[in-house]
């Protein structure tokens, strides 16, 4: 059985007389242990799909399984890190990590919870900066926080909206880096649901990558990425089979995006006429 | 033998080094300006002689108020760098305003006696009046805290509750934007025939002024959130009364705050506006009561008295608020 199951989703969103579907036809199984990219150009619905995992927002139609399970709503079974804002801005470091596990875990008492987040705070090394509040960190460390967080919260699934697209390019190298260490040094891998729109990224750190579609938001291709673990990202960019997966990636995500480039380069044109 | 306390306590002898480092003040022009001021004011005030028609037997109240200036002055500079010119700037400018009045008003007799006293006549009423005016203080305060407490606690949790469901907004809302500019004063005779006393009626009345701005400040930012914070909360899977507590109302504070400080400012204006229509004790009472005698001495003491406590009220808010809101501007800090 899939651990997460999204069956014949439709999403719309606006009132009756406009309604436009952002999501249609949505069929996808993520087997246990599988990290999956969502890819696709801005506006496919992909942080949709992922909010909808979440149990932020119900489907139009269709319907949403964990573990053969409908969803309700959210749950600590579900970790997500949004690209900023996952963390709660009063609260310092510790405080963001120990609040995290008290209510996913209630039956831990209040020691245990510190334990664990003082580890996770270390594991992320963050632990010069426990007592910081997310205001005085730089946003990669924020980052480094909120996934800190999930994995102290031990949920099944982990949800993930562009992590790190607000950070810079060494910042994200590191980034990437420590979610694939943490990831695969558990024995049973968390199931992991990762949105980018980062060709590179999704190729190093997915299992499978799923190309979407834009407006409305479909599923193009599931691809399998072949690569053994661990991957070691200089050997992986400069492999042939790689240049070879990273432009068949390009090519379908640039195809839907062709004729919206050359419809805004025609304006472009126009406006300098 | 102080060398001796020094040699067997280095505690104590680091402490004193830490003030002779702290006694070395940064004194610009401005500062120096502002000390010489306050010096200068200090020795009109004990060597020239007041106009007959403003002279008190004893100027020395004032004199101890400006000697109090300097000290807080320097103190305050010595202490912490911060703020440095602000203070400055205050200081400086209170100094011109009392040398004026004293200058002016006391050794020239420029204006009628009567209605301008000089600040000796003035701050020499704190000696004679003081028993009354530090009860009035002391019951001005018990009715304005306790009303202005009692709003906190109705209003904030009310609030909350009522933000967070959309619905409830939708009717509160634009009720709480129709009651609530209406002076809380108008209450008043109503609630002086419907309580008791009129303690518990001015309580009342502070209530109902401070409970709007509470109210509305509050309810405005629990429903201005921003809603990736709550997403990021609804993903930890909190219960209801989890998620009002720890996430919206700290997420709210700074809106709390910025209600509950209007309505501060508003209990002070309710509560003297009270006193002087319907109390018999009390800073506004004194005030209101000064004036049937034309005593206006007395009545600018208790003005100066008024704004100092209000003054003083202010600062702790602030403090409390900078406390309780830290992990806002931490940013700047570090």
């Amino acid at each position: 059985m899939a651990r997460i199951g999204l069956e014949n989703i439709i999403m719309s969103f606006g009132t009756n007389g406009k309604r436009s579907n952002v999501l249609e036809d949505i069929n996808l199984q993520v087997n246990d242990g599988d990290f999956v990219s969502l890819i696709g150009p801005s506006g496919c619905g992909k942080s949709t799909l992922l909010d909808l995992v979440a149990g932020l927002n119900k489907p139009t139609h269709g319907r949403i399984l964990i573990d053969g399970q409908e969803i309700l709503g959210p749950g600590p079974d579900r970790g997500v890190v949004f690209q900023d804002y996952s963390l709660f801005p009063w609260m310092s470091a510790l405080e963001n990590v120990c609040f995290a596990i008290e209510h996913s875990h209630e039956k831990l008492s209040k020691a245990e919870a510190l334990a664990r987040a003082i580890r996770y705070l270390e594991v992320v090394g963050l632990s010069k900066f426990i007592h910081k509040y997310p205001s005085t960190l730089s946003g990669g460390m924020r980052q480094r926080l909120a996934i800190a967080r999930m994995f102290a919260m031990d949920p099944g699934v982990f949800l993930m909206d562009e992590p790190f697209g607000a950070l810079d390019s060494l910042n994200r190298v590191f980034m990437q880096d420590l979610l694939t260490h943490l990831w695969s040094r558990d024995e049973d891998r968390k199931t992991v649901l990762f949105v980018t729109h980062d060709v590179d990224e999704a190729i190093l750190l997915s299992d499978k990558i799923v190309v979407m579609t834009p407006t409305p938001g479909r599923i193009k291709e599931i691809i399998d990425v072949p690569f053994p673990r661990p991957r070691k990202r200089h050997n992986l960019f400069s492999s042939q089979d790689y240049v070879i997966l990273r432009s068949k990636l390009l090519a379908r995500f640039s195809e839907d995006m062709q004729d919206d480039i050359s419809r805004q380069e025609n304006e472009l044109i126009t406006w300098s006429i | 033998m102080n060398v001796n306390v020094n040699e067997k306590n280095p505690d104590a002898s680091n402490a004193i080094t830490g003030i002779i480092r702290m006694l070395k003040v940064r004194l610009g022009p401005l500062q120096a300006l502002t000390i010489g001021l306050l010096v200068a004011l200090l020795l009109i005030s004990v060597f020239v002689p007041d106009v007959p028609s403003q002279a008190v037997p004893d100027n020395s109240l004032f004199q101890g108020v400006i000697v109090a200036l300097l000290v807080i002055f320097v103190l305050g500079l010595m202490l912490s760098e911060d703020s440095y010119q602000k203070k400055t700037d205050i200081f400086l400018i209170l100094g011109i305003m009392l040398l004026a009045w004293e200058v002016l008003i006391g050794k020239f007799g420029l204006l009628d006696p009567f209605l301008f006293p000089a600040p000796g006549k003035v701050f020499a009423i704190y000696a004679k009046d003081y028993a009354v005016m530090y009860h009035g203080l002391i019951s001005s305060f018990a009715i304005l805290l306790t009303g202005y407490f009692l709003a906190l606690v109705v209003a904030v949790p009310l609030a909350l509750v009522i933000g967070w469901r959309k619905r409830a907004f939708d009717v509160a809302y634009p009720i709480a934007k129709a009651v609530s500019p209406i002076p809380p004063t108008v209450y008043l005779p109503y609630a002086i025939v419907l309580l008791p006393t009129f303690s518990s009626a001015s309580v009342f009345v502070i209530f109902i002024g401070a409970f709007w701005p509470i109210f509305v400040g509050t309810v405005h930012g629990v429903f201005n959130l921003d809603q990736r914070l709550i997403n990021s909360a609804k993903t930890l899977g909190l219960k209801e009364h989890v998620m009002l507590r720890k996430v919206v109302l700290p997420a709210a504070l700074p809106s709390v705050f910025s209600g509950a400080t209007i309505a501060l400012i508003l209990s002070f204006i309710t509560l003297t506006v009270a006193e002087m229509i319907a109390a018999t004790s009390g800073l506004g009472w004194y005030i209101e009561y000064q004036h049937q005698y034309a005593n206006y001495d007395k009545v600018i003491a208790g003005m100066i008295l008024m704004g100092a406590s209000v003054v003083v009220v202010m600062w702790f808010f602030d403090r409390i608020q900078k406390h309780c809101l830290r992990w806002q501007n931490a940013g700047d800090n570090s």
